[in-house]
């Protein structure tokens, strides 16, 4: 079986890791779900997401002090 | 060096005022007496209460003066009358206006001629007035220039403001005051592009003030033409061909607040905007400003609101895709495991079936086999037994039984006569016994 290619996390835009996120998720509840591949799917999944909302905290925490700005 | 002649002689000549007072004698005629006048005013002056003036009648094409007097209005006649030609016009008299004066030729000796003024027919100037405003609109209209500053988008927000005043105008201090003290604090950049605002050098400075602004235009984003405040101001000098017409084509948006209530002058037609007091022009820059301000704190707001629910959904979808992964693949190695169970449980259940009808299939066929047998068997017996009746039926012993005999010679049936010889010793068996015989007489076949 051939183990997947992904592009490094740091790489993707958040959209794009979204929807792969969401791609793999669908594939895991479908009957389709290849078993050789779902640990690497699986840690690939939780990368995406660690990254997710790594960026999501950074951004949040970026809006905050660029909103306190505005709101001076 | 010469030597001076001596004095001539002054027989026959008059003294000048014996002249002045021959002149004011011929002047002093019914024709010249109370007689209405139409002239334009010009270089009016006021001094103890007495206005003086001049009178001019210029050519209208080129300008040029083609007859001048001077005139003057005594204190007792010119409070009335002016007070009268500025309720009906809502000006003073000033240069410029074109008049209708009754008076009279006087003459002193010691000021010379001057025309003195009892009446004035404030109907004329108003009429006067109108019609010059009107010839420069049309003429404004015709060359297409008309609305031009009035077309012209505001830069927003506006400002930079240059202003034309007179420096050190209550008009232009009330005007700084409104803008500089506006309460959302709201930073205005103002310079001062003086002018003369009234008398014959208005339009010459205004226009010059127009040019400097001009010259750095993209420092600023409009124009504020202002003056006065208080009392009704002539307004002769605002109706202006060349100053309508530079305002006009300015470049950016002209607000004129030159402190009127009544009249409306060309400017007023021409420029962007036009209010009635520099204190007003103030608070219309204020309040544009401040709509302005408002917007970008609406815009604000709803920056903050839009980041917050994009980030609140992005939380929510991050959670639940976190829910999901957290039993996802256990989910999908359970699914699996199910699936193979089910299959092991198809393989199992489908190779025993398989057994049982090849085991059915082997039984059925036993069983078969012995029925199969069994009935040969009986067939065979029957038949057996058929034949046995049969060979029962055919034996010569129940044909003997009939009375039917055998005869044999030698051993063997005898069945043609033919073949025995005379005297044969033949044996014949009965049903029940035998006995033996000689052949005596043969008998061929008949």
């Amino acid at each position: 079986m051939e183990k997947p290619q992904f592009t490094p996390v740091a790489e993707l835009s958040y959209t794009q890791a979204t929807s792969e996120l969401d791609a793999i998720l669908r594939n895991m509840q479908s009957d389709s779900c290849d078993i050789d591949l779902l640990t690497a799917y699986t840690r690939r999944a939780t990368e995406l997401l660690r990254e997710c909302r790594r960026r999501l905290q950074a951004t949040d925490e970026e809006l905050k002090a660029i909103l306190a700005d505005l709101e001076k | 060096m010469s030597i001076p002649s001596p004095a001539p002689e002054t027989s026959g000549a008059l003294t000048l005022r014996q002249l002045a007072a021959l002149v004011g004698r011929s002047l002093a005629v019914p024709a010249l007496q109370s007689r209405w006048v139409v002239a334009e005013l010009s270089d009016v002056r006021t001094n103890n209460g007495h206005c003086y003036l001049e009178l001019l009648e210029k050519d209208p094409a080129t300008g040029a003066v083609l007859a001048r007097m001077r005139a003057a209005i005594w204190a007792n006649v010119f409070v009335r009358l002016n007070a009268l030609f500025t309720a009906a016009t809502g000006q003073r008299l000033a240069s410029g206006l074109k008049v209708m004066v009754c008076g009279t030729v006087s003459f002193h000796a010691a000021f010379g001629m001057s025309f003195v003024i009892s009446q004035i027919n404030p109907a004329y100037t108003m009429g006067e007035a109108e019609r010059r405003r009107r010839e420069i609109l049309q003429r404004l209209k015709a060359e297409g220039i008309l609305g031009m500053n009035r077309e012209i988008q505001w830069p927003v927000p506006a400002l930079r403001v240059a202003v034309i005043s007179a420096a050190g105008a209550a008009g232009y201090g009330d005007f700084m005051n409104q803008l500089y003290g506006n309460p959302s604090r709201l930073r205005f950049r103002t310079a001062l592009f003086p002018a003369v605002m009234q008398g014959e050098r208005t339009v010459a400075t205004v226009i010059a003030a127009l040019e400097a602004i001009a010259a750095e235009c993209d420092r600023w984003d409009c124009v504020v033409i202002i003056r006065g405040g208080g009392a009704t101001s002539d307004l002769m000098a605002f109706d202006d061909y060349d100053l309508a017409a530079n305002v006009a084509q300015f470049p950016l948006p002209v607000i004129v607040g030159i402190g009127h209530e009544r009249d409306v002058t060309v400017l007023d037609y021409v420029a962007n905007m036009r209010v009635k007091t520099p204190t007003a022009a103030a608070e219309w820059l204020v309040a544009q400003a401040q709509q302005e301000l408002d917007g970008l704190d609406a815009t604000a707001a709803a920056i903050v609101r839009a980041a917050s629910d994009k980030i609140a959904a992005y939380r929510m979808q991050v959670a639940y895709q976190s829910s999901t992964l957290a039993a996802a693949p256990r989910a999908a190695w359970q699914r699996a495991l199910d699936i193979l169970d089910r299959d092991a449980a198809v393989i199992g259940s489908a190779a025993s079936r398989h057994i049982v009808a090849g085991l059915e299939r082997i039984s059925m066929t036993g069983r078969a086999l012995a029925t199969a047998a069994t009935a040969l068997t009986s067939r065979a017996v029957e038949r057996l037994t058929a034949k046995a009746d049969l060979l029962e039926a055919y034996s010569p012993q129940a044909t003997l039984r009939r009375g039917f005999s055998l005869t044999t010679f030698r051993g063997r049936a005898v069945t043609d006569a033919s073949s025995l010889p005379a005297g044969a010793e033949v044996t014949t068996r009965l049903a029940s016994g035998e006995f033996t015989s000689t052949v005596k007489t043969i008998l061929p076949q008949q």
